[in-house]
């Protein structure tokens, strides 16, 4: 079950995990989920909250994502409100696997 | 080594068969996520900021040349191409899917090793001294001591769901390696006036919220009351610790509001009420245990190594390396070899699926196929001959593993921070990067001496920021980091906590203040007199001025 309830203020967007990956997604505007923040839905219309909810909660019960929860938006910039949602959004600022290129001597 | 008997293996396996059925029933619905969470930490796997994070065991942080290739092949199959050695000696992977982690859990239980402990209100992995086996100063190898707790607490059903979760560590020298006194309970390896051989019990240590040094519960317990002597206080534990409040849940609160005295009364009472040596172990299997730990046929050599010294003598960067990362071995003509996971241009602890190979053919070909995790996030050959040491040093450098800064201000701890814990509250890694780039002329490192820096990202401390010599905590504040600094901890047998300096710094401010507070001491330290000691010695104040001069 989704324990997604809309609590904050200003514009909302609503991100899980991926189940079966464990990737960070935000609901886009097409109600599916994508990797890339660039692509997350961001509303403050308490109807397509309502429905962003029940589809989080939907996917959450079809074991698709886990962990759904809205998070606060900042009207301005776009970014989330957080600290730490900000950091989920841009991905680690240091990963070794970047750092030395382990990632493109994989793909090879 | 220790090798797993048939239990041990009937155990490993089931447990993955088990595991495979948890995760296809998650993926499948049969079980929702809020039944399915213990069952995947009760296997080190956790859901962190960007993907899930593996947790394998290292028991007491000693592994094979075949564990570790292995796990070399793991970070290459499931991950991306590395690993990461934490404070408690397990290793971690940072990138994994759920639908391979039974694979994955396979190809660990194929080399004896597992997720189990390494999560959850359960007595986890425990640690020991990273030297075990090796040091002249050890009364006897902990790790058969370690290994009978491994066996007992493992699956433990008693100990399954205790308030909080427990952690152990066992050393047999007086200089403890492995931060005993920072533990739930930590044992030292001690003789009695007569000469025998016991243990020294200390308890309610630990780091987090609320760094406490452990006290002593008994001066000397007989060996073969070891296992019942910790059931009785487990006991104690887990009827008395709390359960409303999960900051208030380690023993180390118990003890603490009980009061050391009273804490001893109530385990004293209910070691009394145990089933006479229900479950103490006898001599005969400490003997069997302690047997997969004998020695390796180490050759009969002079002390002094003539190829060695001379290597010393002609290869600058070899003598600076070694006069560092060498420590001494119990046998003539062998030295114990730190392996730095210090460069300062990467993370504190990280080890590519490369250098993982190249660790396994080195102590294959150098260390008896032994290897060891440190708790300072760093590796160890335990046993090579002086006279290989300069090959050993060529082939570290091919490796990129030759960085000669154990116990210096670049051998800094620091534990993966906001940029991939769940619970962090600002990023460890970069600061840990920024403070090794400022110190990193090597001269200068060991023109400073030995300095432990230790770096957490939050409150529960596992970069151990409470007993660094400079301790440092990242914090967050309406959008910004923000780092406070304390001073004067000890993770040695001369355990401290550290006392909070004042207002916090930016990351940038940070570094610049550091630099202040070692240049002071550089200014005012007496001859060959360690930073901590300076600091003994003359106070906080004129440290917290230096530290704040700008």
């Amino acid at each position: 079950m989704s324990t997604a309830k809309h609590k904050g203020k200003g514009p909302q967007s609503l991100t899980a995990n991926e189940l079966r990956g464990g990737a960070s997604v935000w609901l886009d505007a097409n109600m599916e989920w994508s990797r890339d923040f660039g692509d997350a839905f961001k509303t403050e219309d308490e109807n397509h909250i309502e429905k962003m909810r029940a589809k989080g909660d939907a996917d959450a019960n079809e074991n698709l994502v886990v962990g759904v929860y809205f998070i606060d938006i900042e009207p301005d910039s776009g970014l989330p409100v957080r600290y730490r949602e900000k950091f989920r959004v841009k991905g680690p600022s240091y990963d070794t696997a970047e750092e030395l290129g382990l990632n493109a001597k994989k793909a090879k | 080594m220790y090798r797993y008997d048939e239990f041990d293996h009937e155990v490993v396996q089931s447990r993955v068969k088990q595991f495979r059925g948890q995760v296809e029933r998650r993926l499948s619905g049969a079980i929702t996520e809020e039944q399915f969470r213990p069952l995947r930490l009760q296997n080190g796997l956790y859901l962190q900021l960007h993907a899930y994070m593996m947790r394998v065991a290292v028991p007491y942080g000693t592994l094979s040349s075949k564990q570790m290739r292995q796990l070399g092949m793991i970070a290459d199959k499931y991950d991306r191409g590395y690993g990461h050695v934490t404070t408690r000696q397990n290793f971690q992977f940072n990138w994994p899917e759920l639908t391979h982690v039974p694979d994955l859990l396979q190809d660990l239980a194929d080399v004896e090793m597992h997720g189990f402990q390494t999560s959850g209100n359960c007595i986890r992995n425990v640690t020991s001294d990273p030297y075990a086996g090796a040091t002249a100063e050890e009364i006897e190898d902990p790790r058969p001591t370690a290994e009978l707790l491994r066996q007992w607490s493992t699956l433990h059903p008693e100990f399954a769901f205790l308030p909080r979760k427990f952690k152990i560590a066992v050393v047999a020298s007086k200089t403890d390696r492995a931060v005993i006194r920072a533990h739930d309970i930590g044992i030292e390896v001690t003789a009695n006036e007569k000469g025998e051989v016991g243990y020294h019990i200390i308890v309610g240590g630990g780091l987090g919220r609320t760094p406490i040094i452990g006290q002593t519960l008994r001066a000397f317990l007989p060996r073969e009351e070891l296992l019942p002597y910790l059931e009785a206080t487990l006991r104690v534990y887990n009827r008395y610790g709390r359960r409303d409040n999960k900051y208030k849940a380690r023993i180390k609160i118990l003890v603490t509001e009980t009061g050391i005295d009273a804490f001893r009364e109530m385990v004293e009472a209910e070691y009394e009420a145990l089933e006479p040596l229900d479950i103490a172990v006898s001599a005969q299997e400490v003997e069997r245990i302690s047997s997969y730990f004998a020695p390796p046929d180490f050759e009969n050599l002079p002390e002094h190594c003539d190829a060695f010294q001379a290597k010393l003598i002609s290869e600058k960067d070899f003598a600076d390396w070694a006069g560092n990362n060498l420590a001494e071995h119990k046998v003539p003509g062998y030295s114990i070899v730190n392996v730095s996971l210090k460069p300062t241009d990467l993370a504190p602890g990280d080890i590519t699926a490369d250098q993982m190979r190249a660790v396994a053919d080195m102590a294959e070909a150098y260390s008896f196929g032994e290897i060891r995790t440190t708790h300072q996030q760093n590796i160890v050959l335990p046993h090579v001959k002086k006279s290989d040491l300069y090959s050993l040093f060529e082939k570290l450098k091919e490796a990129k593993l030759h960085a000669g800064n154990i116990g210096l201000i670049t051998d800094i701890i620091c534990c993966p921070g906001m940029d991939f814990c769940a619970l962090a509250t600002a990023r460890s890694i970069p600061v840990s990067q920024a403070i090794a780039q400022r110190f990193s002329d090597p001269a200068r490192q060991r023109a400073i001496g030995e300095m432990q820096i230790k770096i957490s990202g939050c409150i529960n401390a596992c970069g151990h920021h409470h007993v660094g010599h400079i301790g440092i905590l990242g914090l967050e504040k309406a959008g910004v980091e923000f780092y406070q600094v304390k001073l004067g901890g000890d993770s040695s047998e001369n355990a401290a906590v550290g006392k909070v300096t004042g207002p916090g710094f930016s990351q940038e401010e940070l570094v610049d203040a550091i630099e202040r507070l070692v240049d002071y001491y550089i200014d005012v330290r007496a001859e060959d007199e360690r930073f901590i000691d300076s600091f003994k010695r003359l106070g906080m104040a004129p440290f917290k001025e230096a530290l704040y001069a700008a």
